[in-house]
């Protein structure tokens, strides 16, 4: 816990104050897995302030300040879902440039920006959306808080409110999916092997 | 899939993930993040207090429509009544029948007296 459970008290009480310092522990965190769940950096702070504004209204909801990190994740995952449900057509036509990206790269052999360790972050990160492309927007989340997160299965379980075989096997499936679909994008050698044929 | 084929698939695409989540590390909030958080929520608080005195104010407006023709439609009931039964009420005590029978008799009890006081000099 990054914060005491009398300050989340005091935020359910009204504090204002308190509610501030509790937005100011978390805000980071909460920013860096918007960030890799929806995989948009301009979107990233407003969807981070719907998560908050969401925890500003629903405070009093709260029984117990025990579970208050599972339940905050709880609400990244909706506003999370929320946005890439909403933005699904927006997300495809992504898609499609991304490919487009991906030829245009291509053709600039060995570019001194596609040697970069920037242009090689770039390219994970384009990797692992098009290959989280191959699965749904609930299963992309899953993975991703489950594989990028490191979050457990039993904090999974308190997130979801799902029983842990359960979210096994929706997690295998969602795995098989993108191995599928790496396979398909990438080929049979290394990760990098399609920036090496590329380079 | 070859099992072996598949534990290297397994291999690259957790070295992937794990190679991601270096990549995006957690940015830096922006300095406008914590007053925009504030302003969006207050102009939550001002759109939920608007509509609730909207509704409030529909709430009260279609009770008083509903006591106003509550008693609009009481009155001519009642005036109805009085002018076509003048304070008997004997429709709405009595069965269908003596309702019927009371009308005839109504009807025809003034010709009767007549017939008998035109009857009479002869």
């Amino acid at each position: 816990m990054l914060v005491e459970f009398e300050l989340i008290q005091k935020a359910q009480q009204g504090d204002a104050g308190a509610f501030n310092q509790i937005v100011t522990a978390y805000r980071r965190r909460i920013l860096g897995t918007i960030s890799r769940l929806i995989g948009r950096p301009e979107d990233v702070e407003d969807v981070s302030q719907e998560v908050f504004i969401r925890l500003y209204f629903s405070l009093g909801q709260l029984r117990t300040p025990e579970v208050f990190e599972p339940w905050l994740y709880r609400l990244t995952v909706n506003a999370s879902y929320d946005y890439l449900r909403k933005g699904r057509r927006r997300m495809e036509s992504r898609m499609a440039d991304l490919s487009e990206q991906q030829v245009m790269m291509a053709d600039a052999v060995a570019g001194a920006r596609a040697q970069s360790d920037e242009g090689e972050k770039r390219r994970v990160k384009d990797t692992v959306h098009e290959l989280l492309a191959a699965v749904s927007e609930e299963d992309r989340i899953l993975l991703t808080l489950k594989e990028v997160e490191g979050l457990s299965l039993k904090e999974l379980e308190k997130i979801y409110h799902v029983n842990e075989n359960a979210l096994k096997v929706r997690l295998f499936r969602a795995r098989q999916r993108v191995l599928k679909k790496m396979q398909d994008v990438t080929g049979p050698s290394s990760p990098s092997a399609k920036h090496d044929e590329v380079g | 899939m070859e099992p072996r084929n598949s534990n290297q698939s397994e291999a690259r695409l957790d070295e992937l993930f794990r190679a991601y989540r270096e990549a995006c590390p957690d940015p830096d909030p922006g300095v406008n993040f914590m007053p925009a958080v504030w302003a969006k929520i207050e102009a939550r608080e001002v759109s939920a207090t608007w509509f609730s005195r909207v509704a409030r104010a529909l709430v009260t407006v279609a009770l008083a429509a509903c006591v106003i023709l509550g008693l609009m439609a009481s009155s001519r009931t009642a005036s109805y009544r009085n002018v076509q039964f003048g304070q008997s009420n004997v429709y709405f005590n009595d069965t269908f029948v003596d309702a019927v029978q009371a009308e005839h008799t109504a009807r025809l009890e003034p010709l009767h007296t007549e017939r008998i006081s035109y009857l009479e000099p002869q």
